[in-house]
């Protein structure tokens, strides 16, 4: 073994502890609330910033400072957002626990983003500087060291809570049965608060300790505690000890990589090593591959009002008075906004697929824009003819079918976290290849039947068309047989099984019509702004827009628009309304601040104005499900 | 839990098995063949042997937890066992996949309710009528099934209601149509009595009866003595996941250890 070798996997190691401990927190307030914690990642970002306005801004001494986050600030944070956010939820699916914590990451990204401008460099220094030693060549700096100490301690702290304290055996207890936990005296409010400050803490300490290796940005910080997830699920979301493992072996395979494994990828040996960003993501979505498979459960539709859908009149009447409502925008807005409106309708037309797989058939996509990057890539490659669109479909309705494939033993929580994986690994391993660093795809608008669609105000009509073509056409598939077997398949999978339904292969004819839907909005997406970069299609864009369509109504038309309206306009809004500052990230504060309000309905606005409608009616509210799903009237109640 | 008034001691029981089958006889519609399920310690279904018979209605009783839904979702395949095999119409099915053995034949209820719960009555029965077109490629009307099934379980007067909008007892009925909606030649029934009226017990205890003079082999799990002793032809008693008894109505009902576990498990 060389001496590099054992350089690199030391420094593995030390990068694989800080895994370990993100991932650690992340799956005590599993195991103990039940909820996987999206957020996590943005709670370390926030410990990691916390730390540098105490130390760098404020001049304290780390020995204070360090303590005051870890062990003052972030539980109480912690502790906090479990009595406001968390406490309530108690019971309720994965869905709705999915959209209140990715809505709490978009707000505290926001929120960081607005206190600590992101165009200011920080940074942060490591704890102990310089320093170290050298043992047979290998060196260690101090703050290596620490590392591995830390984890150390940590490690043991966790072992002698669980096993030898009440409240640690207490929350063991709970994950198992929390009304007998209750009936032997624990609290499982008090011991789920508990495991949320502990969680908190460790990804804090995660973040302050990787943050002077990565630099001080938000963004960053979030999605780098976020690669803990590929060592929580290496534990399988239980098991401390396999997670600590899975951090180990995660951060010494992200050290080896570049060094070892990208020189011998077949046909990238010069490149490969850019990819190194994405191995955790890859790492992650093979960990998905070999879990054992689902067991066919309901999804409890509990409390869903599920608007009625319109009918065929009714969604030909809204089609055209959405054409007819562009015809008169067109008229009325200066071009700049009527690239703006245009912007709008392309978004819609690719949100509508969420409605579709999302909405209709419950299957959980956190990654809406990377079909929409993957059509307007094609786009940009066919010649700018209007084939490329065709194209834009197909290439993404492959992939689409290929993540189905894949994923199609994957339900809830994990199905959320590969398409996350899918989209993240997109991210670091194709757009940023083709699209990033500067690179930018130009897409000229193509011509259709002699029509010139330079025009800003003939291609937002066409695009209106488009949009309303698509809403009659997305309305009638769900009027009919098919869309009763994807309501079906989102109410009840065991029951369709039973049936007689091969769920596998409605999933991949779901997963794949969405995606080239999403693509061929990309087509449109990518001529209508000229110019795409990677950060178009990034996976918190895609996230933000699924919260924005799940506030609107997620089973709805006015969903998608509401959400492709809102994630549009916040930042033209932000840059007419006076006074507002332009750091200020409405698009992120507001979606999440949102959906952490409405995201308990998986109705969204829709449903509160539907329920309003049922009661001003004098119609009873639906009853509490009879299969012992969560009840959120209860939920509401302790909540309001 | 007491001391039961007759002490039978279950680990030496032996059931007294005067209604053995074998699987390839034609006339055995559904065959559970020494099925044991085990969940981590737990022993939910342990060496149980069913036979279901076409034109038959069989009844599968025992008190909670005695493991009677663990044993339907190991037949209809949601469940692995962890030992013994499912037959079905002289075909071991173990190895399908639950969607394969729907297309052989064989639906099922479920106790916790698994209804279309987002769409009407009918259009459950509808949706179902819809799946068995498409994988049986018969020319079925499944508009025309979905009507005349609705008739048939007596939901003409909700049809057009959302179904987690009804009351248990005719969510219940839904799951029934639909079942039926896919032209079963062996039913599972899980519970299809809780939740109803005495009328309604009884219009369903009619129609378990004529269900199985149209040949198909009903095998149900139920709570209603009275209903159980009524429509079924057979009845199999399950206890801490063994089979305890198996006989005709009035044999069970006399059975000591049947006796012994239902005063035990009441207390």
């Amino acid at each position: 073994m060389t001496v590099e070798f054992i350089q690199l996997l030391v420094v593995g190691l030390v990068t694989g502890c800080v895994y370990a401990l993100s991932a650690t927190g992340l799956v005590v307030t599993y195991t103990t609330s039940g909820i996987f914690n999206f957020a996590h990642g943005a709670i370390g970002m926030l410990g990691a910033f916390t730390y540098w306005q105490l130390t760098v801004a404020w001049g304290w001494p780390a020995w204070v400072a360090l303590p005051v986050v870890l062990l003052v600030l972030a539980p109480l944070f912690g502790g906090a957002v479990e009595r406001v956010l968390v406490r309530p939820l108690h019971g309720a699916s994965v869905d709705v626990t999915l959209v209140i914590t990715l809505g709490l990451l978009l707000f505290l990204l926001g929120a960081a983003n607005y206190i600590w401008d992101p165009a200011t460099s920080r940074v942060l220094p490591e704890l102990f500087k310089g320093g170290g030693t050298s043992i047979a060549g290998v060196n260690l700096s101090r703050q290596q060291i620490l590392i591995v100490v830390m984890a150390i301690v940590v490690a043991l702290a966790l072992r002698t809570l669980f096993s030898r304290t009440r409240i640690g055996i207490a929350m063991r207890g709970v994950v198992d049965d929390p009304d007998l936990c209750a009936m032997s005296g624990a609290s499982p409010a008090r011991i789920q608060q508990l495991s949320w400050a502990i969680g908190a803490a460790l990804a804090s300490l995660a973040g302050i300790l990787i943050a002077p290796k990565v630099g001080l940005s938000s963004l960053q910080l979030t999605l780098l505690v976020i690669n803990g997830y590929a060592a929580a699920l290496f534990g399988r979301l239980k098991s401390l000890p396999r997670t600590a493992v899975g951090g180990i072996l995660l951060g010494i395979l992200v050290e080896m990589y570049p060094v070892y494994i990208s020189p011998h990828v077949p046909g990238f040996s010069n490149t490969a090593g850019e990819l190194t960003k994405a191995v955790p993501m890859i790492f992650l979505g093979v960990l998905l591959l070999f879990l054992p498979s689902a067991r066919l459960r309901t999804s409890t539709a509990a409390g869903r009002i599920a608007p009625t859908v319109p009918g065929l009149r009714q969604s030909l009447v809204g089609g055209v008075a959405l054409v007819v409502g562009a015809v008169f925008l067109t008229g009325l807005l200066s071009s700049d906004n009527l690239g703006i409106a245009t912007s709008v309708v392309v978004l819609a037309i690719a949100l509508l697929s969420l409605v579709l797989l999302t909405g209709y058939s419950g299957q959980t996509s956190l990654f809406v824009l990377t079909f929409v990057g993957l059509g307007a890539w094609a786009m940009g490659h066919s010649g700018h003819s209007v084939l490329g669109l065709l194209w834009g479909a197909l290439l993404a309705g492959a992939a689409g079918a290929l993540v189905a494939l894949a994923t199609a033993r994957l339900r809830g929580l994990y199905l959320a976290l590969a398409t996350f994986a899918f989209a993240k690994g997109m991210d670091e391993a194709f757009f940023y290849f083709h699209l990033g660093s500067g690179q930018q795809l130009e897409i000229k608008r193509f011509q259709l039947l002699g029509l010139d669609t330079q025009s800003a105000s003939t291609f937002f009509l066409l695009c209106a068309l488009v949009l309303a073509v698509a809403s009659v056409g997305v309305l009638a598939v769900r009027r009919g047989r098919w869309g009763r077997q994807l309501t079906a398949l989102n109410d009840s999978p065991a029951a369709c099984a039973t049936l007689g339904v091969n769920t596998t292969i409605t999933k991949v004819v779901v997963f794949t019509a969405a995606a080239a839907m999403a693509g061929f909005a990309g087509g449109l997406y990518g001529s209508s702004r000229g110019i795409v970069t990677n950060n178009d299609f990034a996976v918190l864009g895609s996230l933000a827009l699924l919260l924005a369509v799940r506030v609107g109504g997620i089973n709805t038309i006015t969903g998608a628009i509401f959400g492709a309206l809102t994630i549009t306009m916040f930042p033209e809004i932000q840059k007419h309304v006076h006074g507002l500052p332009d750091k200020l990230q409405l698009a992120y504060l507001l979606t999440g601040l949102a959906a952490v309000s409405v995201g308990r309905d998986p109705d969204g606005l829709g449903g509160q104005f539907s329920k309003l409608g049922h009661y001003l009616r004098g119609l009873r509210t639906p009853p509490p499900s009879a299969s012992g799903a969560p009840d959120f009237e209860e939920a509401r109640l302790v909540h309001s | 839990m007491s001391t039961p008034s007759q002490t039978v001691d279950l680990e030496t029981y032996v059931p007294h098995v005067d209604h053995t089958y074998d699987p390839r006889d034609p006339e055995v519609a559904l065959y559970v063949d020494d099925v044991s399920v085990r969940f981590g310690g737990v022993q939910a279904v342990s060496s149980a042997t069913i036979a279901a018979l076409a034109g038959q209605v069989t009844g599968l009783i025992g008190p909670n937890g005695a493991g009677k839904t663990t044993t339907f979702n190991v037949i209809t395949g949601l469940e692995s066992p962890t030992n013994g095999r499912v037959w079905l119409a002289n075909n071991d099915v173990s190895s399908l996949p639950p969607y394969k053995r729907a297309r052989r034949g064989l639906a099922r209820t479920f106790q916790r309710l698994e209804v279309f719960g987002t769409l009407t009555a009918r259009d459950n029965i509808l949706a179902a009528a819809e799946f068995r077109r498409s994988w049986a490629h018969d020319h079925s009307d499944p508009r025309q099934v979905a009507d005349e099934l609705i008739e048939r379980v007596g939901l003409g007067h909700v049809q057009h209601e959302r179904v987690d909008m009804l009351p248990t007892g005719l969510a219940r009925l839904v799951e029934l149509g639909r079942g039926l909606a896919t032209r079963p030649t062996v039913l599972l029934l899980d519970e299809p009595g809780s939740g109803l009226d005495t009328a309604e017990s009884e219009a369903l205890g009619d129609l378990l009866i004529e269900l199985a003079q149209e040949g198909i082999a009903v095998l149900v799990v139920e709570h209603d003595v009275d209903l159980v002793m009524r429509v079924c032809n057979r009845i199999h008693v399950l206890d801490f996941g063994r089979i305890i008894c198996v006989g005709y109505p009035k044999d069970v009902q006399a059975d000591p250890a049947v006796q012994a576990a239902y005063l035990g498990a009441e207390d």
